[in-house]
């Protein structure tokens, strides 16, 4: 409470945008790492709440709401706010154009993509397609390792992973393993089930299921 | 075969003006033929015109150059004189160029601009929108700055309605660009000292003059309203020690160019109502008398006329390097005498890219330490902005309504009215705008 206090005998806060002041309000209990501004059943995109603060290639996400949704993060991309202004070089390294160039960094957002591959209902994870989308401007978390091996109990989704076109598969399989494997401690029962599934998911194409291995493992 | 220029562009507007005529038939919309034959004939015209600009100016850097050692004496003219045109104080110097100081370390930099949505009364209602886009920019901290907007709807009764000079009126443009403009400058008063309030050391930056000359011949209770806010704003400042500046890019002055047509006047004292060269005056001479008049012509006109055309900006082009600022003048602005301690005062300034205006009130001109810091800073704001202070451009960018921000306005407002119930119409014309039927 006391923080809402001192912001508000801030003699700047006047000047600030009323979304500046709300979130600056919620600062201390903020834990979220994005804010759904683009959903559909398939796929999501948040806006990270700083810049370059999105979470990394192949993290495990959930969106708040009444049935969470997870999705695994694929594509996270920085851009200018404005659609007509585009960043331009200043042959200087971040820390001064920190000091000598400050509004570069309010004109620069960051997002991210993630692929949905499940939901949580009463009963548990599923490894389906949720009934309804993402809200927009829900919030996005990272989930816990709890989290995360509560939903890979069962291996289902890997078949969403590989089964979509636009995004390099073999690379995003990979990130979400070393994720997995790192939630699941390394447990070796862990690994010996997901080389079996992969070998299934992948049928005859050795080099394919060796290389994600090899790579999974590194 | 060359054609005398004057003749040359009285038939060049005939013809055009003919083919603007006939081109129209078969479109509806611009007729970009006719344009470009225009254009043609105006590059044609203007290339003449260069050439004469020129050699105005080769005079006019000469004049400069002869009139800064004795600058003092055109000082001395400048007083004892009756001239039509606005004419530089020179307080320090005429000539002299200052090298530009180093900015402090840590600095910041307070800005706002303003924007607006006029009343339109073809529109459902006559409410106008102001905009203010405020900047704040810290240097060498790192912090976070500050860069935000604020619209405010106007749509009482009585914020529609104004009683100045014993007279309601409707509010116009004018009158929302006035209020506006006041509203950039008291807001850019309360940032910066918000800002130093918060332990900053800060500069208020604001885009354009700080001369409210357009006041000038407005009602008195218009005047006086407009002027006392303003005043209250450069108290505060002036207080908190914080200096002020109004950054003109592009300036169109030509405030020592007059200076230097003063020069050129072959008489003691010049009264350009009495100009003894022109025609009019000439009444009752004789022959000889007239003839040793004629002969101080330049051109076959009067003596003062070969830096005409020529403004400040241009003059300084040749004279500044980068960085370096022109000593400081004093505006002669007849506003100004109400500004009681804040007589505006300027300089130009070679900024990199442009020779910018910069106005400042006289507590800043007068202390060396404010007006180098002002120099420093004018100069770093330009080099971070490519050539525009970057304060103001992103001030601007705050604040801008778009033609498209506008549409989504008065969409806003219709949806608003129809939901919940408000009789209101367009006017046929706005309908037509919208809808042009075939």
């Amino acid at each position: 409470m006391s923080t809402v206090e001192e912001k508000k005998s801030n003699p700047l806060s006047r000047f600030m945008g009323d979304e500046a002041n709300a979130v600056s309000a919620w600062d201390a209990e903020k834990t979220h790492v994005g804010e759904i501004v683009e959903s559909s059943t398939t796929e999501l995109v948040a806006e990270a709440p700083q810049l370059h603060g999105a979470p990394s290639f192949g993290q495990f996400v959930r969106v708040d709401s009444e049935m969470p949704i997870i999705g695994i993060v694929f594509n996270v991309f920085t851009h200018s706010i404005e659609p007509n202004r585009r960043p331009t070089a200043y042959g200087k390294t971040e820390d001064e154009l920190r000091m000598e160039q400050p509004q570069i960094f309010e004109l620069l957002r960051t997002e991210f993509q993630a692929l949905v591959i499940g939901y949580i209902d009463d009963i548990g994870p599923a490894q389906v397609l949720p009934p309804y989308p993402a809200r927009i401007h829900s919030f996005v978390h990272l989930c816990s390792d709890e989290e995360v091996r509560a939903f890979t109990r069962t291996d289902d989704y890997l078949r969403s992973i590989l089964n979509t076109s636009k995004i390099p598969t073999d690379e995003l399989l990979i990130a979400a393993l070393r994720q997995t494997m790192r939630a699941h401690e390394g447990a070796h029962a862990y690994l010996v089930r997901m080389g079996k599934e992969l070998s299934r998911l992948l049928g005859d194409d050795y080099d394919r299921l060796s290389s994600i291995i090899r790579r999974a493992a590194y | 075969m060359q054609v005398p220029r004057k003749k040359r562009h009285s038939i060049a507007r005939g013809r055009s003006r003919a083919k603007r005529n006939k081109g129209t038939k078969n479109s509806a919309m611009l007729d970009l033929y006719a344009v470009k034959t225009q254009i043609d004939e105006m590059v044609a015209d203007e290339r003449h015109a260069q050439q004469d600009y020129r050699e105005k100016l080769e005079i006019a850097v000469r004049e400069y150059r002869r009139w800064s050692p004795e600058w003092q004496r055109l000082a001395e003219k400048i007083a004892r004189s009756r001239t039509s045109w606005l004419m530089p104080g020179l307080v320090e110097a005429l000539d002299g160029p200052s090298a530009l100081p180093a900015r402090p370390e840590q600095i910041s930099i307070a800005a706002t601009d303003g924007s607006q949505i006029f009343p339109d009364r073809h529109e459902i209602s006559s409410c106008f929108l102001i905009n203010i886009g405020y900047i704040l920019l810290h240097y060498g901290t790192g912090e976070k700055p500050l860069m935000s907007s604020k619209p405010s709807l106007y749509y009482r009764e009585d914020e529609v309605f104004e009683d100045w000079g014993g007279r309601r009126i409707f509010v116009n443009r004018e009158l929302v660009g006035a209020k506006r403009g006041l509203m950039e400058f008291t807001e850019l008063a309360d940032l910066a000292l918000a800002a130093q309030e918060m332990g900053h050391r800060v500069l208020a930056f604001s885009d354009g003059t700080l001369i409210q000359w357009s006041l000038e011949g407005k009602p008195q209770d218009f005047k006086q309203y407009f002027l006392k806010a303003t005043m209250k704003g450069f108290d505060k400042l002036a207080a908190a020690g914080i200096p002020i500046i109004g950054y003109i890019s592009q300036p169109g002055s030509q405030e020592l160019v007059n200076a230097l047509k003063l020069g050129l006047c072959p008489q003691q004292a010049a009264d350009c109502d009495r100009c003894p060269w022109r025609k009019e005056n000439q009444l009752g001479l004789d022959a000889t008398e007239k003839e040793g008049l004629d002969e101080q012509l330049w051109r076959g006109r009067v003596p003062c006329s070969p830096v005409e055309g020529i403004n400040d900006a241009v003059l300084l082009r040749q004279i500044l390097e980068p960085g370096q600022r022109t000593p400081v003048y004093r505006s002669s602005s007849k506003i100004l005498e109400e500004y009681g301690p804040h007589w505006i005062y300027f300089f130009y300034v070679h900024v990199g890219q442009e020779i910018g205006r910069v106005e400042i009130p006289q507590w800043v001109a007068e202390d060396k330490e404010m007006l180098a810091l002002v120099h420093a800073c004018i100069c770093d704001q330009a080099e971070k902005g490519q050539g525009y202070p970057v304060a103001l451009s992103e001030a601007h960018e705050r604040a801008v309504v778009r033609g498209a921000d506008r549409e989504t306005f008065y969409r806003f407002l219709r949806d608003t009215f129809v939901k919940n119930d408000i009789r209101a119409n367009i006017s046929t014309k706005s309908f037509k705008k919208r809808h042009a039927g075939i």
